[in-house]
C-alpha cells in the first residue's frame, strides 16, 4: 500500500493506494491518520478510490480515526467508496457510522 | 523457519504480518489464473486476509517460529483454501456480535463476522496439532 497526502481549503486529504490487509502498511496509514489527527488537524478526508480493497484491519483504522477526530470536535469524512469498501460498510453497519461522498470535493463541499 | 515457502498449491509462512503481501499474492495469483471474477476473488482475498490475521494474532500468538499453513484448490465451480495454525482453536459461535450497538465502534472483532459475510461456508476444526479454518466459496 502507498499513502500521500496533501491539504486543500484546511482539510487534510489522504490517499491510500492498494490493499488495506493489516502488517507494515496498514501500521503506515494508522500512523499517519493519527499523526495528522495530533498535529492538530480536525478536518480529513480519506480518498478511498485507489484502495482495491479493505479487510476489518482497515475498517478498525477508519474507525480509530473517526472516533479519535470526533473526540476533538473534528470530522472524517470517506470519498471515493469503492463497492466493495462499500459492501463491507454495509455488512458491518459501519454505513451508518460514517458519512461518505462521491468525490474528494464534495466531501470538502461537506466541511466548509 | 524465516520466509514464505511454496510448495504446489500450498504457502506456509512464520508468525508475521509482513507475510499477508506473500500469501495475497499466492491467492490471488492461484484465482486469476483459474479465470475467477475480479469482485469474487477479492473477498476470497480479503476472507484470507482475516484468517491470516487472526492465525498470526491468537492462533500462534505472534511466536514467529510457529507455521501458518494456506492450502488452496479449485474443485467443480467452487474454491477450498484452509489456513492451518498451531493454536487451540475458537468458537465462530462465541464471538461477541460487531453488529451490537456496544460493539459497532470497536476497532476489532469483525473479523470472522466479515469472513462469514463474504464466504458460502466456514468451518473451524481444532486438534492437538493446530486449529484450520476452512473457507469455501463457489465462483
Amino acid at each position: 500500500m502507498q499513502l500521500t497526502d496533501r491539504e486543500q481549503d484546511g482539510v487534510v486529504i489522504l490517499q491510500p493506494k492498494g490493499k488495506i490487509m493489516g502488517g507494515p502498511d496498514a501500521s503506515l496509514l494508522h500512523d499517519k491518520l493519527h499523526e495528522v489527527i495530533e498535529a492538530g488537524n480536525k478536518k480529513v478526508v480519506i480518498d478511498l478510490s485507489k484502495v482495491d480493497w479493505m479487510n476489518s484491519t482497515g475498517l478498525g483504522i477508519l474507525i480509530s480515526s473517526y472516533t479519535t477526530l470526533r473526540n476533538s470536535d473534528g470530522e472524517l469524512k470517506l470519498a471515493n467508496v469503492t463497492d466493495k469498501i462499500q459492501s463491507l460498510l454495509t455488512i458491518t453497519k459501519l454505513v451508518m457510522v460514517f458519512d461518505t461522498y462521491d468525490s474528494v470535493e464534495a466531501a470538502l463541499d461537506a466541511l466548509k | 523457519m524465516d520466509k514464505p515457502s511454496i510448495s504446489g498449491n500450498t504457502i506456509t509462512i512464520p508468525s508475521n504480518l509482513k507475510y499477508l503481501v506473500d500469501v495475497d499474492e499466492f491467492i490471488e495469483g492461484f484465482l486469476q489464473d483459474c479465470g475467477i471474477d475480479e469482485s469474487v476473488i477479492a473477498d476470497i482475498a480479503i476472507s484470507v486476509s482475516e484468517l491470516v490475521n487472526n492465525a498470526v494474532a491468537h492462533g500462534n500468538k505472534s511466536s514467529i517460529d510457529e507455521p501458518i499453513v494456506i492450502a488452496i484448490r479449485k474443485t467443480n465451480g467452487k474454491v477450498t483454501i484452509t489456513v492451518t495454525d498451531q493454536g487451540s482453536g475458537f468458537d465462530p459461535d462465541e464471538i461477541d456480535d460487531p453488529l451490537a450497538d456496544e460493539n459497532l465502534l470497536k476497532e476489532a472483532g469483525r473479523g470472522i463476522f466479515i469472513v462469514r459475510a463474504l464466504m458460502d461456508a466456514v468451518d473451524v476444526k481444532a486438534s492437538d496439532k493446530g486449529t484450520t479454518v476452512t473457507i469455501t466459496k463457489a465462483f
